[in-house]
C-alpha cells in the first residue's frame, strides 16, 4: 500500500491542554482511518494540525514521503490536502455550485494577472470546473440543487455539499471531521457511498466519526484517541471490543 | 457654470473614493479607516511632481501618485495583515495619522498650510469641461473595473473569502495575497484620485484629509449601499449635492453649518434604521 500520509511525534499544546501528545500515524491509499475518541480528544486539532490551520510545537508530517511543515495551510491545500469541517464552514451567501468552484486546487480565476491576461485560459478552466462539480453533484443525486443557495438546502444535503467542495480538490488526502453528525435517511447512505468510493479511487482516507456503525462499515482501521495520546491503533473490531475504548469512550 | 463643474468634478473625485473604499471596505471586508490617506499621498505626490519638475507630464505625474498609493497601501496591508485583521484597523489609523502629522511637518510638503501654486496643465475657458471630462471619465473607468472584479470567478473568490475565511484559505486560496491585491487597487484609486484633484484644484492641505474625511467617505458607501457596484456613487453624489442643493436656498451661515450637520446626521440614523443595506442595497442575502 503507498503510502500518503505520515506523522511522526506531533506534539501540541494550548496552554495546559495538550491536544497532540506524541502522536504517530500512517494512512496509506484507499485506506478509510477511523477516528474515534471523546470530545476534547484532539481529533479536530489532529486534523488542524496535518492540514496547516495549527502549528506543532515539535514534530514532522510526511505527504506522500515529502516533508511538509514550512507549507502553510493553502498550499497544504494545493499539494492535495482536503478536509471537511466539523460545523461545515460553507460559503453561506453563495449558491451550491459556486461553493464547489472555489474548491479546485488551481483556481485562475484568484488571480488579477490571469483574469486578465488570459481570459480564454479561465474561461475554460470555470467550464471544466463547472462540469467536475456537475458530476460531483450528480455522483450525491444533488444535481438539482445546483443553482439553490446553500443555506435553503436541508442539514443532511448541506454536509453532503461540505464533502462535494471538499473533493473539488482532487487531492490524495481526505480529512472528514464528523461527517455523518446529525445525518441520516437517504443523505447517510450517500454520504457512506461516496467515502467508499473515494477510497475506492485510490485516496487516503481519515474519518473522525461517533458513529460506530457507520465506522464499523467502512472503516479498515482504526485509531481511538483521548487527551492527546493515541491509545490503540489497530482493526475496527480490535478498537470496538477494546477495555480501554469501552471505558473512556463509552462511559461504562 | 464654473460653480457646476466644479462640484461635478468633486462628485466625480469623490465617487472614485467611495467606490475604490467600497471595494476594500465592503467587498474585500478589510477594515480600515485610511482611505483618505492614499488620496493624499496620490495628491501630494503629482502636486509635487507637478511643482518641482513644471515641465513633467501631467499624466505620468497622475499615475506616479497611483503607484506612490499602491506602495504605501501594499506596505501598510502586508505589514499588518499578518498579524490579524483587526489590527489592519489600528495600522492603518496610525498611518494616517502619523503620515499627515509628517506633512504638515514637512516643508517641501507646503506644511501646515498646504501646497499651493500647482501648475495648471490645462488652461483657458474649457478648463473646467476638459477636467470634467477627464474626471468623470477616471470615475466611470473605475466603477466599470471595481464591477469587473466584484463579478465572475474574482467575486466569487471574494465572497466565499468573506463568508468563510478558513474554509476557503484550506481549499488551496491564498486570502492574504488576495486582500493585499484588493488593497492595493482600491487604495491605487484613492491616489489617482487624489491626483487629479491636485490638478484641478492646484492647491492640497493636509486638513482635507484627516479622519472627518474618512467619516464622509464611510458615510458615502453606507448611505449608497456597501458591498454594492453603485452604492458608492449614488452616495458620493447625495453627499456632495445636498449641500449644494441647501446652498441655494440661501439660508444665512448661521443657520446654513449646523443645517448640514443636522440633515446628515438625521439621514445616517433614518437609514441605519430603515434601510441598513443603503439606497442601492437589496434588503435580503446577496446572491
Ligand atoms: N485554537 C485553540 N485554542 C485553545 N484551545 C483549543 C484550540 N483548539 C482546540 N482547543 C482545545 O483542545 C481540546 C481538543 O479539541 P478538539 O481537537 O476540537 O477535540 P475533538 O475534536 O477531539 O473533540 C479541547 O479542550 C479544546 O477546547
Ligand atoms: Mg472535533
Amino acid at each position: 500500500m503507498t503510502e500518503i500520509l505520515r506523522v511522526e511525534g506531533l506534539q501540541k499544546r494550548f496552554g495546559g491542554i495538550v491536544v497532540s501528545d506524541n502522536v504517530h500515524l500512517t494512512i496509506g491509499a484507499g485506506e478509510i482511518l477511523g477516528l474515534i475518541g471523546p470530545n476534547g480528544a484532539g481529533k479536530t486539532s489532529l486534523f488542524n494540525l496535518i492540514s496547516g490551520v495549527l502549528r506543532p510545537d515539535a514534530g514532522s508530517i510526511y505527504l506522500r514521503g515529502q516533508k511538509i511543515d514550512n507549507a502553510p495551510l493553502y498550499k497544504r491545500a494545493r499539494m492535495g490536502i482536503a478536509r471537511t469541517w466539523q460545523n461545515m464552514l460553507l460559503f453561506r451567501t453563495m449558491t451550491v455550485m459556486d461553493n464547489l468552484l472555489v474548491g479546485p486546487r488551481d483556481y485562475p480565476g484568484e488571480s488579477i494577472v490571469r483574469l486578465t491576461f488570459g481570459r480564454a485560459h479561465v474561461r475554460s478552466a470555470e467550464a471544466a470546473m463547472k462540469g467536475r462539480a456537475m458530476s460531483i453533484l450528480a455522483r450525491m443525486g444533488l444535481e438539482q440543487t445546483a443553482g439553490s443557495a446553500v443555506v435553503d438546502l436541508p442539514f443532511g444535503q448541506q454536509k453532503l455539499i461540505g464533502l462535494a467542495r471538499t473533493l473539488m480538490n482532487d487531492g490524495d488526502l481526505l480529512l472528514l471531521d464528523e461527517p455523518m453528525a446529525g445525518v441520516e435517511g437517504a443523505a447517510y447512505e450517500t454520504m457512506q457511498r461516496v467515502v467508499r468510493q473515494e477510497a475506492e479511487a485510490g485516496r487516503a482516507v481519515c474519518v473522525v466519526e461517533h458513529n460506530v456503525s457507520f465506522i464499523r462499515d467502512l472503516c479498515s482501521r482504526g485509531i481511538f484517541m483521548a487527551q492527546g495520546k493515541i491509545l490503540q491503533d489497530g482493526t475496527v473490531e480490535e478498537l470496538i471490543s477494546s477495555a480501554v475504548l469501552t471505558e473512556l469512550y463509552f462511559g461504562v | 457654470m464654473d460653480y457646476l463643474v466644479t462640484i461635478a468634478i468633486s462628485i466625480a473625485i469623490y465617487t472614485i473614493l467611495a467606490a475604490s473604499y467600497n471595494l476594500v471596505l465592503g467587498y474585500g471586508g478589510l477594515s480600515t479607516v485610511a482611505h483618505p490617506i492614499f488620496f493624499a499621498v496620490g495628491a501630494y505626490t503629482a502636486g509635487l511632481l507637478a511643482v518641482n519638475y513644471p515641465e513633467s507630464p501631467a499624466i505620468a505625474n497622475v499615475v506616479a501618485g497611483m503607484a506612490a498609493a499602491m506602495v504605501a497601501s501594499v506596505l501598510l496591508a502586508a505589514s499588518s495583515l499578518r498579524v490579524s485583521g483587526d489590527y489592519l484597523l489600528i495600522a492603518s489609523l496610525g498611518f494616517q495619522l502619523g503620515l499627515l502629522q509628517l506633512i504638515k511637518n514637512l516643508e517641501f510638503t507646503g506644511g501646515p498650510g498646504g501646497l499651493s501654486a500647482i501648475p495648471s496643465t490645462i488652461v483657458g475657458p474649457m478648463r473646467g469641461p476638459a477636467f470634467l471630462a477627464i474626471c468623470g471619465l477616471a470615475a466611470a473607468a473605475c466603477v466599470f473595473i471595481i464591477r469587473a472584479i466584484v463579478n465572475g470567478p474574482y467575486g466569487r473568490a471574494i465572497s466565499a473569502m468573506r463568508d468563510e475565511e478558513l474554509a476557503f484559505t484550506a481549499l488551496g486560496r491564498n486570502a492574504m495575497s488576495m486582500k493585499i491585491v484588493i488593497f492595493a487597487i482600491g487604495c491605487g484609486m484613492a491616489g489617482g484620485a487624489g491626483g487629479l484633484y491636485a490638478y484641478y484644484f492646484q492647491y492640497v492641505s493636509p486638513d482635507q484629509f484627516d479622519v472627518l474625511a474618512s467619516a464622509a467617505i464611510l458615510t458615502m458607501v453606507v448611505l449608497g449601499g456597501m458591498g454594492t457596484v453603485y452604492g458608492p456613487v449614488v452616495g458620493a453624489i447625495l453627499l456632495l449635492a445636498i449641500p449644494q442643493a441647501i446652498t441655494f436656498l440661501q439660508l444665512p451661515p448661521a443657520i446654513m453649518a449646523p443645517m448640514q450637520g443636522i440633515i446628515f446626521t438625521l439621514l445616517v440614523l433614518a437609514f441605519l434604521f430603515l434601510r441598513p443595506a443603503g439606497i442601492v442595497g437589496t434588503k435580503g442575502r446577496p446572491i
